[in-house]
């Protein structure tokens, strides 16, 4: 796995929790279930801590967390399934969140424009080489016709 | 016309190069046919049976003539010397080469024109009343307000992997023209008690394989919001729209699974958020593409002797006036329809010479610029009524003046088997027997509106024909089911079923049959739809079904 973040690529700083088990140190990325089922007492550790969403989960389900959050993982299951994108933008635009926002799975390099453009600032590709595609592709465009 | 500045040529050249980029990867086996598909798609480019099908947008129907020549050198050039007019104003090339389309593409962004989102998932042409501008009943001019929308959702990055097509139709006009009941957004210009410009919004409509009139969702929003309240419905159907299941993956669908009430409690709870947004649009941003916009530079009086002399002594110039000029809000002007259903070819089509003479012929007698409306003709909007009878004599010598503008041979098809995969039977030879059959005596028959799709997808709009045909594929045969009554007016209807399929072979005699039972009991001038008010039904079937 190769992440794109801020337009570069970047050696991965975070983790992901394996089989449930308490995260211990910071930059911990939990499963948004066990982040609902365990937050009490993940609040009171204060650690740095992200979660992981799919893509069609709901604003509603994730907006009063967001405070003890710093990244937003969402899995995009296809990816002709926009939802993610519209996920971000509630995210950022009405949620104002200001942490790391992530696009992981099934994400093409013709698509990372329009990814970073809604919200998303970190991109996970398959390899180096779609890493460095992807990279290539930011750039096609150099101007829009929506600001926002 | 609206003219593009820096941007908007930037804009469409780096887009030209993206696709050059990804046909090269897709050639060379980098992209997937899966993964190239909504990428080409978002480009206008389907692979149909025989060949790729490339559609390229003109935006809310407006041409130049320097682009109708374009687009004529287009089919010269990479295609069979034809292209297609649709029912959503666009034009389509059934024969290009995959490695050519970028080529094409290139011509296409020479002359301001592109294919961004004229097919796939996402945001398609913005298409509009094809006389706008010239209409003497018009509220407003709508084309400012479709080349707004138009830039908006233009590679829009959040709306470009909806569940299904998104397409919406402005109309400035209490008289519908441009079916905004059918349409995922329908918008229909207003003006409140103050004077203030707005639009009725209507959401889910659509035709294809669940017909659906679109409903008001909110009577009025004012002009600066319009961007606001279609992100907010764009957001909402991009969440919730369904995504399991792509014949129930339309808006249509979503509004009426959740209900109108709560879906418009959703849009505007969304809207609300953002209404006093970015997305605002301040009247200088609304001047800004109005004046792209202003009337041409109209003669007051025009010497009507002459025009007057002609039509009463000329009776085949007295009939295509009659049926295919329409008014216009200046006196010494006419609208003039250009007939692309001439007994000669396909309903829509038009070869690359016609093409090329008919831009001569609009830079001669109307100021350069073209229509193409929804029922697949072509619109000259500002003809002087002086200069008509010149201009009807080049328009027959191109086969461009059969006067049969809303008559039933000025039909509605789709491109049907012949061309479509997705079709179950043939369109084309059935208009081609109905053309033959109604040719001489379509005038005397009087308007009826007769709309044909190879397959219940239903892009020849069946539904909302007068007479509605529908292929359908009974055990790998071709039948036709026959529908009456529908109506793509303002008060947009959905046909009625005559009753079971019919086979190939006896559809023309069928319609000749419904002809007949409406000639026969129509009292004097009577319009068909009013006839079958009356009467209903019954008499139709009797004739169609049990002749004897």
């Amino acid at each position: 796995m190769t992440l794109i973040k801020n337009n570069q690529v970047e050696t991965d700083s975070w983790h992901y929790q394996q089989d449930d088990e308490a995260p211990t140190a910071n930059k911990s990325i939990v499963t948004l279930a066990y982040w609902l089922e365990n937050k009490d007492t993940l609040i009171t550790k204060s650690l740095i801590l992200g979660i992981s969403v799919n893509g069609d989960t709901h604003i509603d389900t994730v907006a009063d967390e967001l405070e003890h959050l710093s990244l937003v993982a969402i899995t995009i299951p296809a990816f002709a399934d926009g939802r993610a994108y519209s996920l971000a933008k509630l995210l950022r635009q009405q949620q104002q969140f200001k942490g790391e926002i992530r696009a992981v799975g099934d994400v093409l390099p013709d698509q990372a424009l329009y990814l970073t453009r809604v919200g998303f600032d970190a991109l996970e590709l398959a390899d180096e080489g779609l890493a460095q595609l992807t990279l290539r592709k930011l750039s096609d465009f150099s101007g829009h016709y929506q600001t926002v | 016309m609206y003219q593009y500045n820096e941007l908007d040529q930037t804009l469409i050249n780096e887009r030209v190069e993206e696709f050059r980029d990804q046909t090269k990867r897709f050639l060379s086996g980098d992209l997937t046919e899966e993964q190239f598909r909504p990428l080409r798609l978002m480009n206008g480019l389907y692979i149909q049976t025989h060949a790729p099908m490339l559609r390229v947008n003109i935006p809310y129907g407006l041409l130049s003539s320097k682009q109708l020549r374009t687009l004529g050198h287009i089919a010269n050039k990479y295609d069979k010397n034809y292209a297609h007019f649709t029912t959503r104003q666009n034009i389509q090339y059934n024969w290009p080469k995959l490695e050519q389309v970028p080529d094409i593409l290139a011509d296409l962004a020479s002359i301001q024109m592109h294919a961004i989102q004229s097919s796939g998932n996402c945001i398609r042409n913005i298409t509009c009343d094809p006389l706008a501008g010239v209409s003497a009943d018009e509220i407003e001019d709508p084309r400012p307000y479709c080349e707004i929308i138009r830039q908006w959702a233009t590679l829009h990055p959040e709306f470009s992997y909806l569940p299904r097509k998104f397409k919406f139709a402005v109309s400035g006009s209490p008289k519908d023209r441009a079916a905004t009941q059918v349409h995922d957004i329908g918008l229909n210009m207003k003006k409140d008690a103050d004077g203030n410009i707005g639009f009725e919004v209507l959401v889910g409509g659509g035709l294809g394989r669940t017909p659906i009139i679109g409903q008001v969702i909110n009577p009025f929003i004012a002009e600066e919001d319009i961007l606001s309240y279609s992100e907010a419905i764009l957001r909402t159907y991009n969440l919730f729209g369904r995504r399991d299941n792509k014949y129930k993956a339309r808006i249509k669908i979503l509004v009426r699974e959740t209900g109108l009430e709560k879906f418009k409690q959703q849009v505007e709870t969304e809207w609300q958020s953002i209404k006093n947004g970015p997305l605002k649009l301040t009247k200088k941003d609304i001047q800004r593409v109005k004046a792209h916009f202003a009337p041409h530079a109209y003669q007051a009086v025009s010497d009507l002797d002459g025009f007057e002399e002609q039509l009463n002594n000329d009776k085949p110039f007295q009939q295509w006036v009659t049926q295919n000029t329409a008014e216009h809000k200046h006196a010494a002007y006419s609208i003039v329809f250009v007939s692309l259903k001439s007994p000669t070819r396909a309903p829509g089509d038009m070869t690359d010479q016609q093409m090329n003479s008919l831009a001569d012929v609009s830079d001669r007698y109307s100021f350069g610029e073209l229509r193409t409306t929804h029922d697949q003709n072509i619109a000259l909007t500002d003809v002087l009524k002086s200069d008509l009878y010149a201009l009807w004599q080049q328009l027959t010598k191109l086969e461009l003046a059969t006067p049969n503008i809303g008559t039933i041979t000025d039909m509605i098809c789709c491109p049907g088997l012949d061309f479509c995969s997705l079709a179950n039977a043939s369109s084309i030879d059935i208009a081609e027997g109905i053309t033959k059959r109604f040719t001489n005596n379509a005038i005397d028959t009087g308007d009826i509106s007769l709309k044909m799709s190879g397959c219940m997808n239903g892009c020849g709009h069946h539904s909302i024909g007068e007479i509605g045909i529908l292929g359908v594929d009974k055990k790998g045969e071709q039948w036709y089911q026959l529908t009456l009554g529908g109506s793509d007016s303002h008060d947009s209807k959905l046909g009625d079923r005559l009753g079971k399929a019919i086979a190939k072979d006896n559809v023309v005699d069928a319609i000749d049959d419904i002809v007949h039972v409406y000639k026969q009991n129509r009292t004097p001038n009577e319009a068909f739809a009013k006839t079958l008010d009356r009467i209903g039904l019954q008499p139709f079937k009797d004739k169609v079904y049990d002749p004897h």
